[in-house]
């Protein structure tokens, strides 16, 4: 039970920490520049590993929730293109979320590291 | 899977939501396909990066439900926002069906009752002076009154009550489904770098 238990977990705290982090990251990169769907589910897929397609239903979201708004930008070539930016809310739920990620990751950190330690002792 | 086919089944996914949403969203994939194409991809590698179309539309759907409930707070809009929720899985139906039942049903009993209570309120004070009411007719007047006051404040908690188990099964399954696994692999095949198993 013990180790059908170790296989499993691992997958699913990955799994479900990318999809909860998922927004914040979104919120990170559009507070540095204004940016479209495209560019923005490239730029999380080569960095978390999530299907590009995710991107879609949570603009969708955050843009209901009113942490974002899109604006249209004529572009050279094609029909103009959809840009996302952050709004104050869009800004506050950024520095609220990042302050609840950094204690959660110094919590864990220092738990995980406490166990190598004591497991090094042993 | 080729462009064509991804947005098909994107389409059939999204039947049921206004044409102006549903035409938004596949403008957006769209899009998506052609910025990958620009970028040097094949349509099948956008298609394989860009997920299950029909799980996307799910999501989609389901928030775009949600999203209504919160502009319209109106039995239709509940009842689309509650079986969107539904449709992702996220919440055990075989679980959560009888006990949802047994809550509507006890809900839509009360209304039942608070209507009849308002209507016998009505009666009391229209009839009641002229049928001899024990205490004259004033006082048929003001029980009326009460009672029909009393079916309003009833039926005022019904609706809050309401709105409030909406809210909440809409907050536990978007909870749930946020965290739920297929959403974020792009097919059923695992993804190479979590496990290892090539595809």
């Amino acid at each position: 039970m013990d180790i059908n238990r170790r296989a499993e977990v691992p997958e699913t705290i990955e799994i479900q920490l990318k999809k909860g982090v998922l927004g914040l990251c979104v919120l990170a990169l559009l507070n540095r520049a204004d940016s479209y769907a495209y560019e923005i589910a490239s730029r999380l897929s080569d960095a978390i590993d999530m299907g590009e397609g995710t991107i879609y239903p949570l603009m969708r979201r955050m843009q209901s929730d009113g942490q974002v708004e899109t604006y249209l930008v004529e572009s050279s070539a094609g029909p103009s293109r959809k840009y996302y930016r952050l709004t104050e809310a869009g800004r506050g739920a950024l520095a609220a979320q990042t302050a609840e990620w950094s204690a959660f990751t110094k919590a864990v950190d220092a738990i995980v590291a406490n166990d190598a330690d004591q497991g090094a002792a042993q | 899977m080729t462009r064509a086919e991804f947005i098909d089944r994107l389409k059939e996914g999204l039947v049921g939501l206004p044409t102006a949403t549903a035409n938004d969203i596949i403008a957006d994939y769209q899009t998506h396909f052609d910025d990958g194409i620009a970028a040097g991809r094949t349509e099948a590698e956008v298609a394989t990066a860009l997920g299950d179309p029909i799980r996307l539309a799910r999501e989609l759907k389901a928030e775009a439900g949600i999203q209504r409930w919160h502009q319209e707070k109106n039995p239709s809009a509940a009842a689309a926002a509650v079986f969107a929720v539904l449709g992702l899985g996220a919440l055990d139906i075989l679980i959560l069906l009888p006990l949802l039942m047994g809550v509507v049903g006890t809900v839509f009993g009360f209304f039942i009752a608070a209507i009849a209570l308002f209507i016998c309120g009505g009666v009391i004070m229209v009839a009641g002076p002229f049928a001899g009411f024990p205490g004259g007719p004033f006082a048929a007047i003001l029980m009326g009154l009460g009672l029909m006051a009393g079916a309003v404040f009833i039926g005022a908690l019904l609706a809050i009550f309401t709105i409030w188990l909406v809210n909440g099964v809409v907050w536990f399954a978007r909870l749930h489904y946020r965290l739920l696994k297929p959403a974020l692999e792009s097919s059923p095949v695992q993804s190479t770098s979590t496990s290892g198993v090539s595809a």
